[in-house]
């Protein structure tokens, strides 16, 4: 599947879906002003490579995945979609594929720890955190 | 005397233009840059917040029934450890049971309570949790951790002025 690259602006998120080198990446702040319809293409793009993998004989399905939260801030109409996208990566998981989720924070950023292990539990993804150095 | 300062005192139409521009001069205030990180994220939360309340809940053109134009506001305030956030706007009056609900409820729960109905809402719908579900307030309560302060002005028949106040503690 094609990969998918949304490059960052001032209120929203950079976001890359890259299959190939088996890595999702997002970094950065997230306000858009509508956040609907920033996230929408996000969350129909992996729903197909969902149901593109479940397609897949499970040997020939992505073994592992890169997943890495960056986010500098993101307002709490972003948190609803970003759930969401923990819900579509907790499909792609219960196919077989096994996800290694990195959330960054900034050292004695308690909120941004706090709102990861909120959306883990939420999710019921196992996250890794780890202290940024921006 | 108590020490104020005052970081942005903005009255007038609020657009998203308008929001990007409030930020930047937050962002450039010394006041802001002095505070620890987290704390300078929780204070830009709220006012992003904060505006992002008036955009749910803004009458139209802000604009009563007589046709008098009511200006929002918005206000970053700092006095000795403590900032303030104070946002208003015009709401019709309909919408002010619903609102003042939401923040009667925010304001009674714990940090727990709050947790749990933070995850109740975020779970809702998409466009459910869009309009006004409340999970702006929920998340300004819950990183605040104080009431937030509110008044609704009857303005005329049909339509109040509301004002929001919320404390972050350095």
């Amino acid at each position: 599947m094609e990969k998918l690259i949304i490059e960052a602006t001032v209120n929203s998120p950079r976001i890359v879906l890259n299959p190939e080198e088996k890595k999702f990446e997002f970094s950065g702040e997230s306000r858009p002003e509508n956040v609907r319809n920033f996230y929408l293409p996000v969350l129909e793009w992996l729903e197909k490579f969902s149901t593109h993998q479940s397609g897949l004989k499970e040997r020939e399905r992505m073994p592992a995945l890169d997943c890495l939260f960056n986010f500098e801030y993101f307002n709490s109409t972003s948190a609803k979609y970003i759930l969401d996208i923990f819900k579509s990566l907790n499909t792609l998981n219960s196919l077989g594929v096994e996800l290694d989720i990195k959330w960054l924070y900034e050292e004695d950023d308690e909120d941004m720890l706090e709102v990861g292990e909120e959306m883990s539990r939420m999710s019921k993804l196992k996250f890794e955190y780890v202290i940024s150095d921006n | 005397m108590l020490k104020e300062e005052v970081i942005i005192d903005f009255r007038g139409p609020i657009s998203f233009e308008t929001m990007e521009e409030l930020l930047n001069k937050l962002k450039c205030a010394p006041a802001f840059n002095e505070l620890r990180k987290p704390v300078r994220k929780r204070l830009y939360g709220t006012v992003v917040e904060s505006i992002d309340n008036i955009y749910k809940y803004a009458a139209f053109n802000q604009v009563d029934s007589q046709g008098n134009s009511r200006t929002p506001l918005l206000v970053v305030k700092k006095q000795d450890d403590i900032f303030t956030v104070s946002v208003g706007n015009l709401v019709m009056s309909d919408l002010v049971d619903g609102l003042k609900s939401k923040l009667d409820k925010v304001n009674e729960l714990d940090s727990e309570e709050l947790k749990k109905l933070y995850e109740e809402v975020i779970n809702k719908e998409s466009e459910e949790a869009d309009t006004g579900a409340g999970l702006g307030l929920i998340t300004m309560a819950l990183r605040t951790e104080v009431d937030i302060e509110y008044s609704f002005e009857p303005v005329d028949a049909g339509y109040s002025f509301f004002t929001m106040k919320i404390d972050i503690n350095t």
